[in-house]
């Protein structure tokens, strides 16, 4: 009840000139005491202030303090309150039934889960995409992918020849080996190569060798069915490598690259990259 | 609040069925989230793929292809 005394002593410091004893004033006053004296509705500080308008507690106070009984309720006569416990019982709970939902207490319940889910499945795939659409600007364009790739016709490579064709801005050997040639690539022991590989390692058809025809020593293009092991050779720095492209003699230190290649469907062409 | 008499009811059972396996528990739920997110963005572009080819049925490169190879 701090509150109360406070307003009271407030109250009780007007000075007595801000309103002159009307009738219609007294009048309020008494009408006012008289209402909250006939209903206690649980505003109980009214009463137990000195201020209390109330007929017995106004006579207390000009008794009391010596002052004039209207300067109290000069605040009540003026404004005009209206008691709103008065009119309405709030304790009465309206009824919500028309608001109410009559479905169980699980429809409404995944209902909102269902539809915070989709919402972040929508969020995260959005964001998703705004990603994937910025990465995508640093990937290679479609007529750069087109160049990628080159297309060989096999059919027109006769047995125990060598093609060369330019592939990304460097020579790839094809050679159409003959079966001797494919005996000797598999009798070679591979315990004694500098990089010891199968030749089943290096190609994917015996009979088609595909190659990157740049030297693993300094980058030259070796000259086809030349040096010692009936292979390549290169002619810059003398590196000699056999009928699988493997490296025999000389200063290379790997045998030739294979780069990625597959087959079409009939067999009949090769497409690198 | 939701009345208790109508939680028998089948969409409320299905409610529940659907809230216990996929809500419950977190990571369930957020895995749900993401799969459900790829299975979207599938759906989505093969619908809009068809309708696209639909549109402009024997206009594209794989519609007059096979006069040509």
């Amino acid at each position: 009840m701090a509150l109360a005394s406070k307003l009271a002593q407030a109250s009780l410091n007007r000075s007595f000139v801000t309103l002159p004893a009307t009738a219609t004033a007294v009048r309020s006053v008494f009408g006012r005491s008289a209402f909250y004296s006939s209903h206690d509705d649980g505003h109980g500080h009214h009463h137990e202030s000195p201020a209390t308008p109330s007929l017995s507690g106004l006579k207390t106070i000009s008794r009391n303090n010596n002052r004039s009984f209207v300067t109290a309720p000069a605040g009540l006569a003026h404004q005009k309150r209206f008691n709103h416990s008065s009119s309405r019982d709030t304790t009465v709970i309206p009824d919500f039934g028309k608001y109410k939902s009559n479905s169980g207490d699980s429809t409404n319940r995944a209902f909102s889960y269902f539809m915070v889910g989709t919402t972040g499945a929508i969020s995260f795939l959005g964001a998703k995409t705004t990603v994937a659409d910025f990465l995508s600007n640093m990937a290679a364009s479609a007529d750069v992918l087109a160049l990628a790739k080159v297309e060989v016709d096999l059919t027109s490579i006769p047995e125990g020849r060598n093609v060369t064709i330019k592939w990304r801005g460097k020579p790839v050997f094809i050679r159409h080996r003959t079966a001797d040639e494919i005996d000797e690539a598999n009798t070679v022991n591979i315990a004694e190569l500098r990089d010891p590989q199968q030749d089943a390692e290096r190609v994917q058809k015996p009979e088609w060798l595909v190659m990157l025809g740049v030297c693993t020593h300094l980058g030259c293009v070796p000259i086809g069915e030349a040096g010692d092991y009936g292979g390549w050779y290169c002619p810059c720095h003398g590196s000699h490598y056999d009928i699988s492209g493997r490296i025999r003699k000389g200063p290379a230190p790997l045998n030739l690259e294979i780069p990625a290649y597959a087959f079409n469907e009939e067999g009949d062409k090769v497409v690198i990259g | 609040m939701p009345v208790k008499s109508s939680n028998n009811t089948t969409a409320n059972r299905f409610a529940r069925a659907g809230y216990n396996t996929i809500v419950k528990r977190n990571s369930v739920f957020l895995t749900t989230i993401f799969v459900s997110a790829f299975a979207m963005e599938m759906a989505f572009d093969s619908i809009s793929d068809r309708i696209w080819d639909n549109i402009n049925k024997g206009r594209q490169w794989k519609d007059i292809a096979h006069k040509y190879e």
